[in-house]
């Protein structure tokens, strides 16, 4: 297809072609997908079912790391984030593989150690072609060491603004933003408009894509926004006539509502203004969303409880990717029916903070501050991480700073050294460097745990989430690559029906099959026999009180 | 066909691989095969493959080792021979005098012929009055304090380290090196104890410990009209604690020290009026001297390495000599055609100090292709017992050139799946990507020179732990893992 990017050409060659073009690309940002809308439990085989198609469709790259997506591919998924990406990148060879990243927080929650984040970018960057790094206060320091190993690396540096209304958000705000970031990079980088809670009009973010161009008229804009409130396809329309030349865009079979806008929905009215979206073979794309429906079945228990769109979200603001997340807590805490008192509280709390930006961290500081408030009253219980942003450990608070009221229950909460919150301020405000572990010795904790060498990419994953990454290695080297199984066998519930039989691929194209011939209980213990490869096993596992045994046997 | 006088039903009074093995070779002949066992064995694949077996009771391992139950029930099934193959009775002179006595024919050599050689001072005078050349030794030393003497003696004129060893040793028990006066003093009382609990002889002896040497041994066939002929060489120098690990076909050596060697073992075989089949067994030096070490009087673990290069069936010729045949080919007719490699999968963990691991062997797919050769013991759903040896199944494999024979060996590792149990295929894959095993270069202390061989992680099919979830996925109802 002409005028398409492949991952096998070179930074400078990429943004020539994008700089030149006339028309608009598409990234597939299923892992925003997967958090925003299934609880990040997509499976890398469904990722592998539909990657045939996806590479033919032409998307200009596919994001399906970073944000939340590692913690969970460890924890959940059991899954290595580093093989996600190997696995991906033999499944797409042209396809640009596109990673988020939380600034200093990298894939995680709280700011890590700069030898970490140092030393994590590089692992990764061996895979990831395209890094797009954001700051929760949109604080450029934060983002510097990222930025140089990745421009190290070879790949291409992707900064993000993140983007938010109110009247602090103005475009001079955001063009100065920018510059800053441009003075750091040097010109040759995208950058991306970050819309993490699909704000604004489709006329707001018009301007502002077309207030960047003209103080920026070099810089190439991508433009990353959700669809809770079902407008992003306006958004993306508007900005791509303003000048943006990269969206970030969803299967419409998946029907993302916290995640992105469909592709082909973008493409059809994007056509009408005689915008071509450059390198994109529409049939290939259909067959992508007509495979997807059907695995979406699939993962229809982690969908949100609340669906469908919501235009509300221009006041509370919550990120798409953290939806997922706060309704499973709110379920699991049972105040599910509370979540419009949270909402409204959300909102209120937003503005008290300092009216920055709803996304990881600050996200998970606002939703636990403003739970917290509805359950317990305003501030009563506030969190370490909020004391944390007001003494100003994450960087300085972008417009202002919360009201001294909310500073003091914040900082004297559990003091019992009678400081007033001014002196704690005075004592203890300002962004402190967590300090650089010794990674050799981490490489010893790890390899102790896991009874062999580990890895620089083991130590790294161990770095990141030290207890869930051990855990994952663990279960590896117990059962294996298990992402290759099948989703539906991966989720199963109730148990396997005697004559059962499991048939996958190995990553070497080889079929495997697993068929369940019993199973039987004996007290606490459930013998299941199978014959595996032709071979037959018997394998007893302990169960605690009773199990749901299969009704057939 | 053959013709001749044959017999018609032979006993096996062994167990494992060997029994099978020499019912095979049996059953070429048309020969009926009866199998013994101990109750404790019962589950043996050598019942199995006979064509008649009988309980020779309770076990474990006393009854393959009691010479009445097994006359008695060889006279009972109507057998006219004995084969010992090795380990048991194989080397107790009193077996084959047991057979005689009781008109079977013993399948091995008289049992003059076993006490002479089975005692080490008789065997290295025989080898020096062929002018054989023989490590320097005491003769057997006396007890207590003056067979202390008698040693301390010996290391003044000859120097450490020295080698203790049991007069009726074999398969390296009662072996010990000593390195200095110390070691040599305690390790006399510990050599002592050993061989009488082992051979039920306290006597011992030393001999001059020679510098990293090769163990070269060479397989012979002796035949009741004075025929004695040669199958070659074999080098076993991959030891661990005197046992062999890996044995190959041929030693590797110059031809013309090979032919001397040879040689040597033939005028020793016919100085002892040697029958059937055996191996006279020498240490190498590096610079080509040779010594004479012992003569083992029974069909050998790794004589499959010799059949792999000469093509000859020496059970079959051990057969047809107790027969009172003569060999059936002449010295001019053997032929070594390239290499032999012979190991032993055992029920052990090598990590664990090769500690026998015996269980039940849950799956077992077997090697094969060209060139690859199995004489096993075990089957699927197979429980090893932990009464007898390890050995599960013997792996020799052929090519055409070294660099061959070791690309198929480590093609037919490779081929093996066995669940249920630690096995040695592990260490042995390791030794296969060694460099000095596959550039030929090892002696008596390759095993204790790369302790890195045992630093391996062993490999589970992946579809077997993955069969691991389903089970687990299966028990609770739900993935515990996905949650």
């Amino acid at each position: 297809m002409q005028g398409r990017i492949n991952s096998k050409m070179s930074v400078d060659e990429i943004l020539g072609i994008l700089r030149g073009s006339g028309g608009y690309y598409l990234c597939n940002n299923e892992r925003d997908v997967s958090q925003s809308d299934f609880k990040n439990r997509l499976m890398p085989m469904t990722t592998m079912r539909v990657a045939p198609h996806r590479e033919e469709a032409g998307f200009f790259s596919i994001e399906v790391s970073g944000g939340a997506s590692i913690h969970v591919d460890l924890l959940r998924k059991q899954v290595n984030p580093f093989e996600r990406l190997r696995i991906t990148r033999r499944a797409m060879p042209n396809t640009l593989l596109q990673i988020v990243c939380r600034g200093a927080s990298l894939f995680g929650y709280r700011h890590y150690p700069e030898s970490v984040i140092r030393v994590t970018v590089q692992q990764f960057a061996k895979y990831a072609d395209i890094w797009r790094v954001y700051d929760f206060l949109n604080h450029v320091p934060n983002m510097i060491p990222i930025f140089e190993e990745v421009q190290q690396a070879g790949r291409i540096l992707m900064p993000s603004v993140c983007f938010s209304t109110g009247k602090e958000h103005t475009d001079a705000y955001y063009v100065e933003k920018i510059k800053e970031i441009l003075e750091v990079t040097g010109p040759d980088v995208i950058i991306s408009i970050k819309n993490h809670s699909g704000l604004g009009t489709p006329k707001r973010i018009g301007q502002l894509v077309e207030a960047i161009s003209a103080a920026c008229p070099d810089v190439i804009l991508h433009y990353h926004g959700c669809n809770t409130d079902g407008n992003d396809i306006g958004r993306m329309i508007a900005a791509v006539q303003a000048g943006v030349k990269i969206c970030d865009v969803a299967d419409h079979g998946y029907g993302a509502v916290y995640g992105q806008a469909p592709a082909l929905t973008l493409i059809q009215s994007l056509e009408d203004y005689g915008k071509k979206a450059v390198g994109m073979n529409i049939p290939a794309l259909v067959r992508c969303s007509d495979i997807l429906r059907r695995e979406r079945r699939i993962y229809e228990p982690f969908e949100n409880q609340f669906r469908g769109h919501d235009p509300t979200v221009a006041s509370y603001k919550l990120t798409g990717g953290a939806a997922g997340s706060t309704f499973e807590q709110a379920d699991t805490g049972g105040f599910l029916d509370r979540m419009p008192e949270i909402f409204e509280e959300m909102a209120r709390v937003q503005v008290e903070l300092g009216n920055w930006w709803s996304v990881t961290p600050g996200s998970q500081i606002l939703w636990t501050t403003a739970v917290n408030n509805v359950l317990f009253g305003r501030y009563e219980r506030p969190s370490l991480d909020l004391k944390n942003l007001i003494l100003g450990r994450y960087g300085p608070l972008p417009f202002y700073d919360p009201q001294e009221w909310i500073c003091k229950k914040v900082l004297a909460y559990q003091r019992s050294d009678g400081k007033k919150w001014h002196e704690i301020l005075a004592e203890d405000g300002g962004q402190v460097k967590p300090r650089d572990p010794d990674l050799e010795r981490e490489r010893e904790n790890l390899e102790a745990k896991l009874g062999r060498p580990a890895s620089d990419e083991d130590l790294v994953l161990y770095l990141q989430h030290p207890f869930d990454a051990a855990a994952f290695l663990q279960f590896e080297a117990q059962y294996g690559r298990t992402w290759l199984l099948p989703p539906e066998v991966w989720f199963r519930s109730g148990g396997f029906k005697s004559g059962e039989r499991i048939t996958f691929e190995d990553e070497h194209g080889k079929p495997h099959y697993i068929e369940v011939m019993s199973t039987r209980r004996e007290g606490g213990t459930v013998l299941t026999s199978l014959v595996v490869d032709h071979t037959f096993h018997t394998v007893s596992v302990t169960v605690k009180g009773s199990s749901v045994l299969p009704t057939s046997n | 066909m053959i013709e001749k006088l044959m017999f018609e039903k032979i006993l096996v009074a062994n167990r494992g691989e060997i029994a099978i093995r020499i019912m095979r070779s049996a059953q070429e002949l048309d020969i009926k095969v009866v199998a013994i066992y101990e109750e404790t064995d019962k589950d043996a694949y050598h019942i199995t493959q006979a064509d008649e077996a009988i309980c020779i009771g309770p076990g474990p391992r006393k009854d393959y080792l009691d010479i009445e139950k097994i006359i008695a029930v060889a006279e009972k099934s109507g057998a006219q021979a004995i084969h010992p193959g090795y380990g048991f009775l194989a080397e107790n002179p009193d077996f084959p005098e047991a057979c005689t006595n009781a008109g079977l024919v013993f399948i091995g050599p008289p049992p003059e012929v076993i006490r002479n050689l089975g005692s080490k001072v008789i065997a290295r005078r025989i080898a020096a009055e062929t002018e054989i050349p023989v490590i320097p030794a005491t003769s057997t030393l006396s007890p207590d304090a003056p067979g202390e003497k008698e040693a301390l003696e010996f290391a003044d004129e000859h120097g450490y380290p020295i080698m203790i060893k049991a007069v009726s040793g074999g398969g390296g028990r009662g072996i010990r090196r000593v390195e200095d006066e110390k070691a040599l003093l305690s390790g006399l009382k510990r050599s002592r104890s050993e061989a009488l609990m082992s051979f039920g002889s306290d006597e011992v002896y030393l001999e001059r410990c020679l510098y990293r040497p090769q163990h070269v041994e060479v397989q012979i066939l002796a035949d009741s009209f004075g025929n004695v002929v040669h199958l070659g060489t074999r080098n076993c120098s991959i030891q661990r604690r005197h046992q062999k690990l890996i044995e190959i076909a041929p030693a590797g050596l110059e031809a013309a020290l090979s032919e001397e060697i040879c040689s040597a073992a033939v005028r020793a075989t016919r100085a002892a009026d040697y029958l059937s089949a055996g191996t006279v067994e020498f240490l190498v030096e590096p610079d080509g001297s040779f010594y004479f070490l012992e003569v083992n009087t029974r069909i050998q673990v790794e004589h499959t390495v010799t059949e792999m290069v000469t093509g000859i069936d020496i059970v079959r010729e051990q057969l047809l000599i107790a027969l009172g045949e003569p060999i059936s080919f002449s010295q001019d007719e053997v032929v070594e055609r390239g290499y032999a490699i012979e190991l032993r999968i055992n029920a052990e963990d090598p990590k664990n100090d090769f500690l026998a691991s015996p269980g039940i062997v849950q799956v077992y797919q077997a090697s094969a292709g060209h060139g690859v050769r199995l004489d096993g013991a075990i089957y699927q759903g197979y429980e090893i017992p932990r009464y007898y040896d390890s050995m599960m199944v013997k792996l020799t494999v052929y090519g055409f050139t070294w660099q061959e024979a070791v690309d198929r060996l480590s093609r037919a590792l490779n081929g093996f799946l066995i669940i249920g149990v630690k096995t040695t295929i592990p260490y042995f894959q390791q030794i296969m990507q060694e460099p000095d095993f596959i550039q030929m270069r090892f002696d008596t202390s390759y095993i204790d020179t790369h302790p890195h061989l045992l630093e391996y992680s062993e490999e589970e099919r992946e579809v077997d732990k993955i069969a691991r979830l389903i089970a687990e996925i299966n028990a609770h109802g739900y993935n515990p893992y996905a949650r």
